[in-house]
């Protein structure tokens, strides 16, 4: 093993270039021949949708993955990776999207984890010094005693941040870098990108939406379409627009527009709602609202502030501590799940395929879900298959559902599919009341554009529709309400045409509207 | 794995036909006889003829063939029972326990019915046989509740829960037939009373009726998971129980309903083997060698993925190789126990085999040779 390729670089000199780089897998070919290459000091963008390759490119730069063909130099050397240890003795660093920390260590005792210096005996006093000192240069503020428990999802990012470049990171790999922070802890997060950058250090972020991000940080953008680059572009010279056209390959319409719909009849009642998490908690503080037919509520709120629960209690599948849940005049708190899809509730759930789906069932077996039920879909106990199959069949064509076939197990569909066919599988039953629970999470630009207009058609369509959603541009384009939820209970309620992204952004992050002011 | 200038190449296969499972499997049946072979030529026994003489007592024998039968109808009904939680995912371990309390629930009518009076009396078939078959499947039904309530209602492990209940079945049986037992046979023994002959199970072609209620459980349970409401939701709650319970199926509706319609199964499997097995009728002292017995449906049950149709073949084979391996192991004078040595190798490929199942493989001829791993100077 070579180490130290990376020593002495220079800014603006080629740290890690790859060339040709091919994955092929079975019927699909994930990679073809992807050439990227970036420069020290530099923030190198790589973009795409779901299944354009990301994943599998990142996967091979970090020696998880061998390519079928093609090449990766470091500091003009060829290498080749066993395994992402090979990758991080040559300065390669990556931070996951899903946070890989042992949650009840400190954060210094996780940083050195794996750290070949802390062999058998603990420095931990030295270990302190420096990486205090590497927080002091990049603006990073974590209190490096506390657990990993303690920690929001911004700090624990920071966490997998300095344990990368505590390694002696040259070159940093970021996994959707902002996706499960809030509006001041993504605003946080760039600016220290950006020390780094300065410092030398190469930087490449992996990004499926939030193309401003891509905009306002990167030096360089390559995009990929199809396993294949479409474009490599300066981020001078591109707009929001040109960038998604390049992704999709087609025009995206980023301005959903908003028709004038009649406020009808309230449909839910939520009257001082409380109820546990799963560990025991108070997720929800006796929370009231009530939304109205054709209207969308908008929930805007990092995920685990009680969000999920409060989806679940309306659902069914989780018990309401204390209140009460009204529906459409009926008092329905203890209502089954069951009862509730029969009464006309829907609910998208934000685990696609734990919850949502069916890996192992074919998409037919899929849409059975929601149907088995229906006395119009049965016959003395035996379902008919023949009738599900074709609304599957309806459904596929209408939702444009990617797929070889009705028979194809559900956990072959691409994310942005499989949202397809459960957010299709849940509206056709005509909810009255629709629970979309981070509907849109994780999709690319062409899906989350196709899931914003099925919610608006619903809402024209009078569904009462409650949308909750981490994704702050998302809740104030849709919704005829915006309510910041924080620590399990509402910030405000503020009118969609009132609220403002600066002070809703603060309201999610725990801040009232009252200490702004003041 | 390279041999050559040809590399291995093992592909994950996204889907497996039906009838790609039953070569996969005939070839690991062939490698497992094989494989045994090597027994035979350590104990200087030509394995072809140890194989015939196998085969043919087990299916071509008129004194072998009922003897199969009768084991794979108890080993099918034993699978079926088996199979019917695992689609729901959950493991139904306790097939003997289930057994028992179905024999000793045949047995309560036969003893209600004054069927233990000495000489035997003439009762009427057309009412006790179906009541007796009721009440095995009732105390099956009853025993694999129990494990399906805790399961449902508290997420009590149910291996453990079906398990235990095996050891209370099996000395519950003890106490039942054993010396004092209300179900002690008149001679002692330690066995139950006797069948009294005229409520013998009818025997169609030499066999019992039951072979057929074994076939027709099996093809039944093929169509209610195929094509029926609950079978669906059995499914739904045996890959996804969180996916299923967003569906609106109650998991504690399917757990209880699974274990105890397969704990019906397998009280049917012990009506079977004591009340409709020509030479047994009785509770026999060797009980627990028939709870050993009914394992092998979770062999079976796994080997045929769940599938109850695919079971019968399974069952088949293993019912004929257990009576042709004892047949022969007296026949060519092997000391050792043949019959369970030739199912443990059998059950051990066949498992193997469903790697199988999983990945394709090929043989491709590499190009130019492959580049060493490591730094590249």
């Amino acid at each position: 093993m070579q180490k130290g390729l990376l020593e002495g670089i220079e800014r603006g000199e080629t740290v890690l270039e790859a060339r040709g780089i091919t994955k092929r897998f079975p019927g699909v070919v994930a990679n073809d021949h992807i050439d990227f290459e970036i420069r020290a000091g530099e923030i190198h963008a790589l973009l795409g949708e779901n299944g354009a390759g990301k994943t599998t490119l990142m996967n091979i730069l970090f020696g998880l993955w061998q390519p079928d063909e093609g090449e990766i130099y470091i500091g003009g050397k060829r290498v080749i990776f066993r395994s992402p240890l090979d990758a991080i003795e040559l300065g390669i660093g990556m931070v996951h999207q899903r946070r890989k920390l042992v949650s009840a260590h400190t954060v210094i005792e996780n940083i050195i984890l794996g750290h070949p210096r802390a062999g058998r005996i603990l420095n931990l006093k030295r270990a302190e010094e420096e990486i205090q000192e590497l927080c002091e240069r990049y603006g990073f503020n974590v209190a490096l005693r506390a657990k990993v428990w303690q920690l929001s999802e911004g700090e624990k990012q920071v966490v997998e941040i300095l344990k990368t470049l505590y390694r002696g990171a040259k070159v940093l790999i970021f996994d959707e870098p902002t996706s499960a922070l809030t509006p001041p802890e993504t605003k946080k997060l760039l600016a220290s990108i950006g020390a780094m950058a300065t410092d030398e250090l190469a930087i490449i972020p992996f990004i499926t939406h939030k193309l401003p991000i891509v905009l306002a940080i990167s030096d360089r953008v390559t995009v990929l379409r199809h396993g294949k680059v479409t474009a490599r572009l300066e981020t001078g010279r591109v707009t929001e627009k040109s960038l998604a056209k390049k992704m999709v390959g087609r025009e995206v319409i980023f301005r959903i527009e908003r028709t004038k719909v009649e406020k009808g009849k309230p449909i839910l009642q939520v009257e001082n709602l409380s109820a546990l998490s799963d560990k025991g908690f108070l997720a929800l503080k006796g929370i009231s609202f009530s939304i109205r037919e054709g209207e969308i509520f908008g929930m805007a709120g990092v995920s685990g502030n009680g969000q999920h629960e409060l989806a679940e209690v309306l659902a069914g599948l989780r018990r309401a501590e204390g209140g009460k849940v009204i529906f459409e005049g009926k008092d329905i708190t203890a209502s089954s799940i069951l009862e509730r899809w029969e009464t006309g509730i829907g609910y998208i759930p934000c685990e696609r395929t734990e919850v949502g789906s069916i890996g192992d069932f074919s998409l037919v077996e899929n849409i059975a879900m929601n149907f088995y039920f229906d006395d119009s879909f049965s016959r003395r106990g035996i379902l008919d298959y023949g009738k599900i199959r074709k609304r599957t069949e309806e459904i596929v064509s209408e939702y444009d559902v990617a797929t070889p076939s009705l028979d194809t197990k559900a956990k072959n569909l691409s994310g942005g599919n499989l949202q397809r066919l459960i957010l299709a599988r849940v509206l056709s039953r005509k909810p009255r009341l629709l629970i979309a629970n981070l509907p849109t999470q994780g999709l690319d630009v062409g899906a989350m554009e196709f899931v914003r207009n099925k919610l608006m058609e619903a809402r024209k369509e009078k569904a009462a529709i409650l949308l909750i959603s981490e994704d702050l541009d998302e809740i104030l384009s849709l919704s005829d309400w915006v309510a910041p939820f924080y620590e399990g209970k509402f910030m405000g309620i503020i009118p969609g045409e009132e609220a403002k992204r600066e002070s809703v952004g603060a309201m999610m992050a725990g801040l009232c509207l009252e200490e702004q002011e003041t | 794995m390279r041999i050559g200038s040809y590399e291995l190449k093992i592909e994950k296969r996204l889907a497996l036909a039906g009838w790609e499972a039953a070569i996969i499997s005939i070839f690991a049946i062939i490698f497992a006889l094989a494989l045994f072979s090597i027994i035979f030529i350590l104990a200087e026994i030509n394995p072809l003829l140890a194989y015939r003489e196998i085969f043919s007592y087990a299916f071509a024998n008129p004194y072998g063939l009922p003897l199969t039968i009768n084991r794979f109808v108890f080993i099918l009904l034993c699978t079926s029972a088996f199979i019917i939680p695992f689609r729901a995912g959950l493991w139904n371990i306790g097939m003997p326990g289930q057994l028992y309390a179905g024999a000793l629930g045949a047995f309560a009518v036969l003893f209600a019915f004054g069927g233990k009076a000495l000489p035997p009396p003439d009762l009427s078939p057309a009412i006790l046989i179906p009541l007796m078959l009721i009440a095995a499947a009732l105390g099956g039904a009853g025993l694999g509740a129990i494990a399906g309530f805790l399961k449902g209602k508290f997420n009590t492990n149910e291996i453990v829960v079906t398990m235990i209940m095996n050891f209370i079945a099996f000395w519950l049986v003890a106490h039942m037939i054993k010396e004092g037992g209300p179900f002690m046979n008149p001679g002692g023994r330690g066995e139950s009373f006797e069948l009294p002959p005229s409520v013998h199970a009818p025997l169609i072609m030499g066999v019992p009726f039951t072979v057929f209620f074994a076939l027709g459980v099996a093809a039944l349970l093929y169509f209610v998971f195929a094509k029926t409401k609950i079978g669906y939701q059995i499914r739904a709650h045996g890959h996804s129980p969180a996916a299923a319970r967003y569906a609106g199926i109650s998991p504690f509706r399917i757990s209880l309903l699974v274990f105890a319609i397969g704990g019906a199964v397998a009280g049917l499997a012990g009506y079977h083997y004591f009340a409709a097995v020509p030479g047994v009728y009785k509770i026999a002292r060797t009980y627990g060698y028939f709870g050993d017995l009914a394992f092998y449906g979770i062999i079976c049950g796994l080997i045929s993925l769940g599938n109850p149709l695919a079971a019968i073949p399974v069952a088949l084979l293993f019912g004929g190789l257990s009576i042709g391996g004892r047949f022969v192991q007296g026949k060519l004078q092997i000391g050792f126990g043949v019959d369970y040595a030739l199912l443990g190798v059998l059950m051990i490929t066949l498992v193997a085999f469903q790697f199988f199942y999983h990945y394709k493989t090929a043989w491709v001829k590499t190009g130019e040779k492959k580049l060493d791993v490591g730094v590249y100077r």
